[in-house]
């Protein structure tokens, strides 16, 4: 079976400065992937570039088709979705308003299932759903770009820190839902500094440092990684230094 | 002054504002979605005002061949983008909407043109050739470079006016025009004397903006747009393009021009260049709306109308420096509110 996503040889630069370097990876149906690496690393332009945001020397290809000319609108309706690390909630919208853009790609009686569906994954979201985006707590507005994303039926969601700056108990919930996305059939590429979280959730793993891969596998082949669980997972075996 | 004058001040400035008003949401509307301060606004309303006018004398607009050249020019560009993946549905449909559609109301204003049409059938081809021409206009000179600064944007909205009010005098000529009524007759409440032409601006105005409001408010085409100017690239994620919500921010805006000035030409002479001035004090509205509020766009156009119509009956030789200096305390106040202004993100 080919990989749902394919990214090949990708190289992004700002100006001059090469912020990712020959980097290949694939996400297969069905798989929890995750990008592991310190701040810094080019993971977030790395995503940005998948989408089209950032422009990207090398290959991508989603679903088999190249996307070199795509714009991001055109990935958008191909089924990849990216839910950002700043989120870009419609901050001045309540929260209904937000979820139904999110299925603006989307034939309208489809939409409504995808909100109930939203709604049942994310109850907070449906208590809050007449309040704006901009007055929902961190947590809550991760949710609803994520159920924002969800809305337009992606089959590979990108998720980009989700658990940056939230609650150790909302976290929890976030990675909960993700494997529960997995079970529903959408794809996950998981960006995060929390490399143990998502090393436990993960099936494949890439490792980033300064722009490049630096180690690939299953996922819990990385996390039973020396090296990894000395840098990333905030622990260190007994009598070795650390590089 | 009594009560009678001051009533008819009163009744003159709301008039003004209301108008003030549609092209000061315009602005603020087409500022928030595409980051271009609308200068040729004021052109729009002038096209529409004097397209109007002519028709009604059986006179043939020369704004229909514009929108059509500019059509042309909106097709290349489609082309051009595509030419590394054209498709026959593509060709097709930008054909159709930037080459077909202008010659067809070409057509149509010189069918009618020769004949001296009823106020409603101009007031619709006024209409139509004033928003194709906003539409295309987008096409050519904004959609190129919307990812530029605003500057860039506002250098190119300066040019544009100016290649508009070039045109007007070549379309127009020098000399002043009026138009029919759209509603005639009038009638009288104690001193105060209603003309048809001033109720229509109300209702016409009223109408307007409660339609603004229910598109945006209600429907996704209207949240898209909203969404669009609240987080640019949260709406490009979620597959809503900068472009389409351009396009529909620039159609509502030169609308709005074209229906203010064909509301305003049975009142007042308007000559090809009047339309600038009238255009400014929208955006003065707009400006001490802060370029982001609508109600408070709305209130300010008011009172910009109720000041113009007061100090050209104390002061006319003042009346615009008066209006412009509304201004004045408005920045500075707005400048100690937001003492450290943040420089344009994207």
């Amino acid at each position: 079976m080919s990989a749902l996503l394919s990214v090949t040889d990708a190289h992004v630069a700002y100006g001059k400065v090469e912020a990712v370097r020959s980097v290949s990876l694939e996400v297969g149906q069905n798989q929890i992937v995750t990008i592991v690496g310190a701040n810094g690393a080019g993971k977030t332009t790395l995503l940005s570039a998948i989408m089209g945001i950032l422009p990207l020397k090398g290959r991508v290809a989603f679903a088999g088709q190249d996307l070199a000319r795509l714009d991001i609108e055109d990935r958008v309706a191909m089924g990849l979705g990216l839910v950002p690390e700043h989120r870009e909630l419609f901050v001045t919208m309540n929260v209904e308003d937000n979820l139904q853009l999110g299925a603006f790609r989307i034939e309208r009686n489809k939409a409504k299932a995808s909100m109930e569906r939203v709604y049942s994954l994310f109850p907070r979201l449906k208590e809050r759903r007449k309040q704006f985006a901009g007055t929902l707590s961190g947590g809550e507005q991760q949710m609803l770009a994520m159920g924002r994303a969800l809305m337009g039926e992606p089959k590979l969601l990108m998720l980009d820190e989700p658990s940056l700056g939230l609650a150790p108990i909302i976290v929890a919930d976030i990675f909960r839902i993700v494997t529960e996305l997995r079970a529903a059939g959408v794809s996950v590429l998981l960006v995060e500094q929390n490399a143990q979280a998502a090393l436990k959730i993960a099936d494949q793993a890439y490792v980033m440092e300064l722009g490049e891969f630096v180690l690939s596998g299953r996922a819990s082949d990385i996390a039973a990684n020396e090296r990894v669980a000395a840098s990333y997972l905030g622990f260190q075996h007994e009598g070795e230094s650390v590089i | 002054m009594n009560t009678t004058i001051m009533l008819f001040l009163v009744q003159d400035g709301i008039t003004n504002g209301a108008i003030y008003a549609l092209l000061g949401l315009a602005l603020v509307l087409v500022f928030a979605v595409t980051r271009v301060i609308l200068i040729p606004q004021g052109e729009f309303v002038t096209y529409g005002a004097l397209t109007y006018a002519s028709l009604a004398a059986g006179q043939m607009p020369g704004t229909a061949k514009l929108a059509l050249a500019l059509g042309i020019g909106a097709f290349a560009f489609d082309l051009f983008v595509a030419r590394n993946a054209l498709h026959g549905r593509l060709i097709v449909r930008s054909a159709l909407t930037n080459i077909v559609l202008p010659a067809i109301v070409l057509a149509l204003t010189v069918y009618f043109a020769a004949q001296k049409p009823p106020v409603a059938i101009s007031i619709a081809l006024s209409l139509v050739i004033v928003a194709m021409i906003g539409l295309y206009l987008y096409r050519v000179a904004f959609q190129p470079l919307a990812h530029t600064s605003v500057l860039v944007l506002l250098i190119a909205s300066v040019g544009v006016h100016l290649a508009l009010q070039g045109l007007g005098l070549l379309f127009f000529g020098a000399e002043g025009q009026r138009g029919p009524a759209v509603l005639s007759g009038a009638f009288t409440a104690g001193s105060l004397r209603f003309t048809g032409q001033s109720l229509t601006v109300y209702s016409i105005t009223i109408a307007f903006i409660v339609a603004l409001w229910l598109f945006f408010g209600l429907t996704l085409y209207g949240k898209a747009l909203r969404a669009t100017a609240v987080n640019r690239l949260g709406a490009r994620l979620v597959g809503i393009r900068t472009t389409l919500s351009g396009q529909i921010a620039f159609l509502l805006a030169s609308v709005i021009g074209a229906l203010s000035g064909i509301m305003i030409v049975p009142i007042t002479t308007l000559y090809y260049d009047s339309g600038f001035l009238i255009g400014l004090k929208g955006f003065v509205a707009a400006i001490i709306g802060g370029l982001v509020s609508y109600p408070l766009t709305a209130v300010a156009a008011l009172v910009v109308g109720l000041v113009e119509a007061f100090s050209s009956f104390y002061a006319s030789n003042y009346k615009e420096v008066i209006v412009f200096m509304l201004l004045i305390p408005v920045l500075l106040l707005r400048s100690l509110a937001a003492p450290a202004v943040e420089e344009e993100k994207d």
